[in-house]
């Protein structure tokens, strides 16, 4: 008894509360659709089953295992290049390679569609100049394979950096030996590198893997029918929710499961290694062919993955600009830009007091809490809508009462304010902020809190005076890959948008939801110019901070 | 104990936080309002000079008639901008509680489906009657349809003579196998054909249709009604189910190519000697819990009238549903057709069986 | 007795054995204290115990007739007022070796912030080096530094875990000599961890030497010493 007290004591801090009463906000909507999938089914599931589940899970099969495979394939031998080598204009590489996470892929996919199909610039020159008309089959992307090369090329970035800052903190001694032992660069890479980075490949291919589950934009465009686009088939098609729910549901339990299989594969391997400093490698200095053959490698890349859409959008957005420009577009940079910056602080906070109490207290409980922060990632933004509108329906409903009693006017009502769309921004990318901040404290150690703690400080004055100032980078990297994705978001933002209120990503969408892919171009470049700005300004900051 | 406050004050901290961004929100919008409105919607806004619209039209003309409303009657227009699908869901699930007290999308299928799931009233008005055909409207007058829009056969003017072109049928026949591009099946035009269809010939026919055009496919479904008419021009397919309006889009296109593609082609109106060709309509309707009812029906009769129906059918190269506005221009070279007689609610009505009827065709 | 150290017992999760079983041990004010083991032997748990970092099964703890370990008590480690130095040193990157010093200074005025920090620098040879960064040191510099640190809120109780096995062998000789003359200056209690034979001759007043969670023998170094390079030697 006396033990139980105890332990209940010195477990509940205000670490545990917090975190929490994060996660319980996480897993209600989670749970919800989790229950659906065990009630009984309709004949529409029957439907579902009987003409289109084979489909939907061999396309959604198809499209993760070759989008995985290429975009591992890129992200590392770009991150092993970069770190590794020195070759021409391998500095502007370092960061421009980030650069494609800034386009979201569904405007990737208009681009290249625009680009190669029949009215593109590729085909009409060829018929306008050299009266050459080409056979319509290769040049078409809205496929399988296009969609893999879409999802490769705009994703590839998740692998490329955090391998890349995985290997930066690797000692130079591990690579140095390999090499005095007589191996290749080759032979390095295939038998010291990849072993040991195998764990933060993995981890990143993992988020890439589910960022293929949870697109509609792309699927739906090219036509291809998979777990996600089907959960929408099936609920504003068929009208039927609780099947919609159920895919959702089983969809999540895929993610789960991939989780719980990148889990195994790290094992007990970590991302870092020790605390100790250690001398960063020394890239080895090329020349000739070879350094150019690599910087040619890297600009193709660039040019493939960033350079050509790029361009394509950007002359889409000259072509319309008179049409669709207004003084709005003011309001709406601010109001993407305001709205994303809440929701990533917002989040980095969240992350910050979970990661510092699932690290302080190793535990089943926080093992699972640490999980849990991933699960928003794996449901389709717009189920995680329909939770959270009933969630602030209901809320909305005690406030009323509050107010009542209180006999005073409303201040607030939740369900017309931002508050709603922070919460799902919250709930759907607090995986992303938690990833970034929980290999922050990884990196950082438990010592320095210890050593803060016998110095005699609490764990809340250790985490203002020691942590944080400790974790700037990871804060900062977490931050801004949050920022792009929620200024990338689409479905969240469409469906809990208050009145009078929208983003550039919505604004991008409604051109071209109605087919009109060239006025979308302008609201999209003004995705990428910002997302560019902060991938610059971040790179450029990380790059002061001594390591 | 000074721990404990510490704690409590950290947790303030956190609370107080959520809080500002909250009351962010709220001045965020009134902000755009550039009046007090949101926060006093619940206190009763019957002096209102507003009136909450959830639209699936993203079209600039439509905001400069809501603009010239504004400043007709004093009456603000808020407006958030969704897909239909996504707005029904969401009038859904806030019930009672939602702002909205306008729905205006596409489709009559999905004003339909609106209205049976009980998210729509009835609106009485002798001006809505008088400028909307009777098919055009709800038979309970839950909906009004705004604009119509034809989804016919485009068919490329050299490969095909329009003598060879009947009905939506024939294209089921051997001699177009191969030659037929329509978008996938996910898509909410195909659906309202099919249920048309249904209801027209019997699920039996339908289902048959379906099939029919699956076997003579040049292409597997794939990208918007645009795209299809881009196969037709490039000589992947011959014909193309599409709606009118994206042909005239893409002669108005700034891209010359685009504007290439659209000359190249030709529209035929199908079913002239039958049932006729299939319209749809985008619709307004007044949700279930509209707490600005008059000022919203005053913007119904705003949008169905002469003045506005013109602007606002040709935002989109779509035909105006008040039969007193003339079609000019592009609309009019196109001649005049036959229309399908149906109430277009069994639209909605065969929504599901058409998407099952698709499945087992296999047309992706 | 200053220090009392009764029954304690430590499980980790997940492991099958306690690492500490029934760990008794009284200590006089002001004496050097070495625990002597190989790793594993439980030796550095004995610390995080001390010092409240994690917390026993059973067992009771008092220092200074404070009882900061026992029953349905536990103090947490900021109020113990037990120093410690780690392993890697673990001062703050992001300060300066003054605000390294001055960080566990409470409750003082900032003149006698200063002087407390002035004096500790003293102690330690040090004074030209306040404004330098933890990374602009050489390992026993980094390593007086966070003695310094320790030392300065005055700690009842100071502990050291495995404090030289970060430096080279001839520099671990002098910091070791140096470091006696410091503690036997300020007159502190202190208790080292070290797998290290001749530190801990060197060093201690009275060893203590562990192995499986178990006290095998405790006494003077030259006493305790044969024996357990025996044991060691035995299970290498």
């Amino acid at each position: 008894m006396r033990l139980v007290v105890r332990t209940i004591k010195s477990k509940l801090n205000i670490w545990a509360i917090l975190s929490l009463i994060f996660i319980a906000i996480i897993l209600i909507p989670n749970g919800l659709i989790a229950v659906n999938v065990f009630t009984e089914s309709n004949e529409n599931w029957q439907h579902i089953k009987e003409y289109l589940l084979k489909e939907y899970i061999t396309n959604t099969v198809i499209l993760l295992s070759f989008t995985a495979l290429f975009s591992m394939m890129i992200g590392v031998s770009l991150a092993w290049f970069v770190t590794m080598f020195e070759f021409p204009f391998k500095r502007f590489f370092k960061w421009a390679l980030i650069l494609p996470l800034a386009i979201p892929p569904y405007i990737g996919a208009y681009a290249y569609h625009g680009l190669i199909n029949y009215t593109g610039i590729i085909q009409s020159t060829l018929r306008n100049n050299f009266d050459v008309t080409v056979n319509q089959d290769y040049f078409s992307i809205m496929n399988n394979q296009g969609a893999i090369f879409i999802f490769s090329i705009f994703l590839f970035p998740y692998v490329y950096t955090i391998t890349k800052a995985f290997l930066q903190n690797q000692s130079s001694s591990i690579i140095e030996n390999a090499r005095l032992l007589g191996s290749s660069s080759f032979e390095t890479f295939f038998r010291v590198i990849l072993p040991i980075s195998r764990a933060a490949i993995v981890g990143s291919v993992t988020l890439v893997v589910l960022e293929v589950l949870n697109d509609y934009g792309v699927a739906n465009y090219f036509g291809i029918q998979t777990f996600s686009t089907a959960i929408f088939r099936t609920w504003y098609g068929m009208k039927d929710l609780d099947s919609a729910l159920k895919l959702a549901g089983a969809l999540m339990f895929l993610v789960i499961f991939i989780l719980l299989l990148e889990k195994f594969s790290r094992g007990r391997r970590r991302y870092s290694f020790s605390t100790t400093k250690v001398k960063p490698i020394q890239p080895k200095k090329l020349r000739g062919v070879k350094a150019w053959l690599l910087a040619g490698y890297c600009f193709l890349i660039f040019g493939v993955a960033f350079l050509i859409p790029f361009t394509q959008l950007l002359y889409w957005a000259f072509l319309t600009f008179e049409s669709v420009y207004s003084s709005e577009f003011i309001q709406l940079i601010y109001q993407s830009v305001f709205i994303a910056s809440i929701a990533s602080i917002l989040i980095v906070i969240i992350a910050l007091i979970i990661g510092n109490y699932t690290r302080l207290h190793k535990s089943l409980l926080t093992s699972f809490i640490s999980r849990v922060t991933t699960l928003g990632y794996s449901i389709p933004g717009a189920a995680i809508a329909i939770s959270i509108i009933t969630i602030f329906v209901a809320l909305d409903g005690y406030l009323a009462d509050l107010y009542q009693t209180l006999q005073m006017e409303p201040v607030i009502i939740l369900r017309t304010s931002l508050v709603m769309l922070v919460s799902a921004y919250i709930i759907r990318f607090l995986a992303i902020g938690y990833n970034a901040i929980d290999a922050g404290y990884e990196k950082m150690g438990n010592t320095y809190t210890e050593a803060s703690r016998t110095l005699g400080f609490s764990t809340v004055k250790t985490f203002f005076k020691v942590d944080l100032p400790m974790m700037k980078p990871a804060i900062f990297g977490g931050f801004i890959l949050v920022f792009i994705d929620v200024l990338k978001e689409l479905p969240l933002t469409l469906f809990l948008q208050p009145f009078n209120f929208a983003t550039l990503a919505t604004q991008a969408y409604k051109y071209a939801n109605d087919e009109r892919v060239h006025e979308a171009a302008l609201a999209s470049i003004l995705i990428i110019i910002v997302s560019g700005i902060f991938i610059f300004v971040s790179h450029k900051l990380l790059e002061k901070e001594p390591a | 104990m000074t721990r404990f406050v510490r704690m409590s004050l950290f947790a303030l901290l956190i609370l107080s936080l959520s809080v500002v961004i909250a009351a962010c929100g709220n001045s965020n919008t009134e902000e755009t309002d550039s009046e007090d409105t949101t926060a006093s919607d619940d206190a009763g806004s019957e002096e209102a000079g507003e009136v909450n619209l959830y639209t699936s039209r993203h079209y600039e003309t439509d905001q400069a008639l809501y603009d010239a409303f504004t400043e007709e009657t004093g009456i603000e227009v808020n407006v958030v901008e969704g897909s239909g699908d996504e707005l029904i869901e969401r009038l859904n699930q806030e019930g009672e509680s939602t702002e909205a007290d306008l729905f205006i999308t596409a489709d009559a299928g999905n004003l339909h489906s609106a209205s049976e799931s009980e998210l729509l009233q009835p609106v009485d008005s002798d001006v809505l009657a008088e400028n909307i055909p009777e098919k055009f409207r709800d038979a309970d007058n839950e909906w009004f349809g705004l604009t119509k829009r034809a989804r016919v056969i485009v068919y490329d003017k050299e490969r095909v003579d329009p003598s060879e072109l009947s009905t939506y049928e024939a294209l089921t026949e051997p001699e177009w196998e191969d030659r037929i591009a329509v978008r996938s099946s996910s898509n909410m035009y195909n659906i309202s054909l099919l249920a048309s269809f249904i209801e027209l010939n019997g699920s039996e026919e339908a289902a048959a249709w379906a099939e029919g055009i699956v076997n003579n496919m040049a292409i597997e479904p794939q990208g918007g009604d645009r795209d299809q008419a881009k196969a037709v021009a490039a000589g992947q397919a011959d014909v193309a189910i599409m709606n009118t309006y994206y042909i005239g889009g893409m002669l108005n296109s700034e891209d010359e190519e685009e504007v290439k593609v659209a000359e190249s082609v030709g529209i035929f109106f199908p079913n002239q000697d039958t049932t006729g060709t299939h319209v749809n309509i985008s619709g307004i309707s007044m949700t279930k819990h509209a707490k600005n009812s008059d000022a919203a029906i005053q913007l119904m009769e705003y949008l169905s009238s002469e003045a506005s129906q013109e602007e606002f059918a040709a935002a989109n190269y779509e035909y105006p549903v008040n039969p007193n506005v003339e079609v000019t221009g592009l609309l009019e070279s196109w001649g005049e057709f036959k229309e399908q007689d149906l109430n277009l609610s069994v639209l909605g009505e065969n929504q599901q069986e058409a998407i099952r009827l698709f499945d087992q065709a296999a047309w992706k | 007795m200053f220090v009392q150290i009764k029954n304690l017992q430590y499980q980790y999760k997940n492991a099958a054995e306690p690492v500490l079983k029934d760990f008794s041990l009284t200590i006089e004010q002001g004496e050097i204290i070495t625990i002597l083991g190989e790793s594993g032997s439980g030796k550095s748990t004995i610390l995080r115990l001390l010092s409240g970092l994690e917390t026993p099964k059973s067992g009771s703890i008092t220092i200074n007739n404070d009882v900061i370990f026992g029953g349905n008590h536990v103090m947490p480690p900021e109020k113990r007022g037990v120093g410690m130095v780690f392993q890697d040193y673990a001062l703050f990157p992001h300060m300066t070796v003054e605000k390294n010093i001055k960080y566990g200074l409470k409750k003082m005025s900032r003149r006698e912030k200063q002087q407390r920090m002035e004096e500790m620098l003293e102690l330690i040879n040090m004074t030209s080096y306040k404004n330098r960064y933890p990374y602009e040191l050489s390992g026993g510099q980094q390593q007086r530094v966070a003695l310094a640190r320790a030392l300065a809120p005055a700690p009842s109780l100071l502990i050291f875990d495995e404090p030289f096995s970060n430096l080279d062998a001839n520099l671990q000789i002098k910091i070791r000599d140096e470091l006696r003359g410091i503690l036997k200056k300020t007159g502190i209690t202190s208790i080292f961890v070290t797998h290290d034979q001749a530190d801990a001759k060197a060093i201690a007043d009275r060893v203590v030497f562990i192995e499986k969670g178990v006290i095998k023998q405790v006494g003077k170094p030259e006493e305790v010493l044969g024996c357990a390079s025996l044991v060691m030697w035995a299970n290498s």
